[in-house]
């Protein structure tokens, strides 16, 4: 079965089938709805204009994963001073606010925040492939194809960023108690 | 020996191929240790997958998005530009297209391109009635000044008793012609 990306059923497949995936892939690069949501279109709309055909539904699924990963890095980069700025401006209020409120929902927000902070200290070749393993629920072998390298070396990396993860993670529960 | 952990992270992740999987699992079996390094790594990316994004979330604007591509896309006037277009056509249609192409430019030659004699080698049936001998002007009968010549009203203003000299501003006449 092979797709085409200039046409018309086609790319409703391929739109309706990897939306979410791509979403959740650019929203732990970017953490923001809305450019997300951008870039995720930008994708799609790469996709059309390159009127390429894949023979199958997992290979235009590896590419749009590619290429919205790489989109998405790219923005981060580019605007660093500004993502920097507004996360500190939102630290601030949520820090007086954690102080008189220690219901079950902020401790879950902590925790999240506590992983996403630690896998953001992962070194980029470490963080993305965890990143993939872990919100996307691909293979090893779907993991390579995007990322470019071997199903062995998905399995090392894999291993590694779960080990710092750990020893971050631990740290940090040290420190509280 | 126990397992190695890069293994045991593979077999959680249900990755790990025969004979590894059924070894690792035999030993778990009888390991304790194993068993909680395998739970304290469960638990691990039970937290890590706490970060996960809700689908129904993420999926917010999927079907405005959608509408806003297949605008652009596939909407009217916005089909794929000439250039990018890939040419999809039969054996027939190609080989009608080239006889067409061949047919434009020959005919071109024919018609236009050649003179009377290449005309007849190329096409005599053609030529024959293309000569210059079957070719006349047609015009509709004199009507203005214009359809006359300077030599036509020169003679009729002659036969009517003018006497009419012309000459051409900036030259000198030339030496009288005769006594």
């Amino acid at each position: 079965m092979e797709i085409k990306s200039t046409n018309r059923e086609d790319f409703r497949k391929v739109y309706d089938a990897n939306y979410t995936l791509l979403m959740q892939v650019v929203m732990h690069i970017v953490y923001n709805q809305e450019i997300a949501e951008d870039l995720v279109q930008e994708t799609f709309e790469r996709f059309y204009v390159k009127n390429i055909s894949f023979p199958t539904m997992d290979d235009a699924k590896y590419w749009l994963l590619r290429v919205s990963k790489n989109l998405a890095l790219n923005h981060v980069r580019r605007n660093k001073r500004e993502i920097q700025l507004v996360d500190k401006v939102k630290k601030m209020p949520s820090e007086t606010a954690n102080y008189f409120d220690s219901s079950k929902a902020v401790m879950e927000e902590e925790d999240r925040k506590a992983v996403r902070d630690a896998v953001n200290a992962l070194p980029e070749n470490l963080r993305s492939v965890i990143q993939l393993k872990e919100y996307s629920g691909l293979d090893y072998k779907a993991i390579g194809k995007i990322l470019g390298i071997s199903e062995t070396n998905v399995k090392v990396r894999v291993h590694r960023a779960r080990k710092k993860l750990e020893e971050i993670l631990s740290a940090e529960d040290k420190d509280v108690y | 020996m126990c397992i190695d952990l890069q293994m045991l992270s593979a077999y959680m992740d249900g990755e790990l191929k025969e004979p590894y999987k059924t070894q690792v699992k035999e030993h778990l079996e009888h390991c304790a240790a194993c068993r909680n390094l395998l739970e304290d790594m469960k638990k691990l990316d039970e937290k890590i997958q706490k970060d996960v994004f809700l689908e129904e979330e993420l999926n917010r604007n999927k079907d405005a998005i959608y509408k806003k591509l297949d605008a652009k896309c596939f909407g009217e006037g916005r089909q794929v530009s000439f250039f990018r277009r890939k040419i999809q056509m039969s054996i027939p249609t190609a080989i009608t297209a080239a006889a067409a192409a061949v047919f434009i430019f020959v005919g071109g030659f024919v018609f236009f391109g050649s003179n009377a004699k290449e005309t007849n080698d190329i096409l005599p049936s053609f030529s024959v009635n293309a000569d210059s001998e079957n070719v006349r002007l047609v015009s509709s009968g004199k009507n203005s000044l214009d359809d006359y010549t300077l030599e036509e009203i020169l003679q009729y203003l002659d036969g009517k008793g003018y006497q009419v000299d012309i000459s051409i501003k900036g030259l000198q006449p030339l030496e009288e012609k005769g006594e």
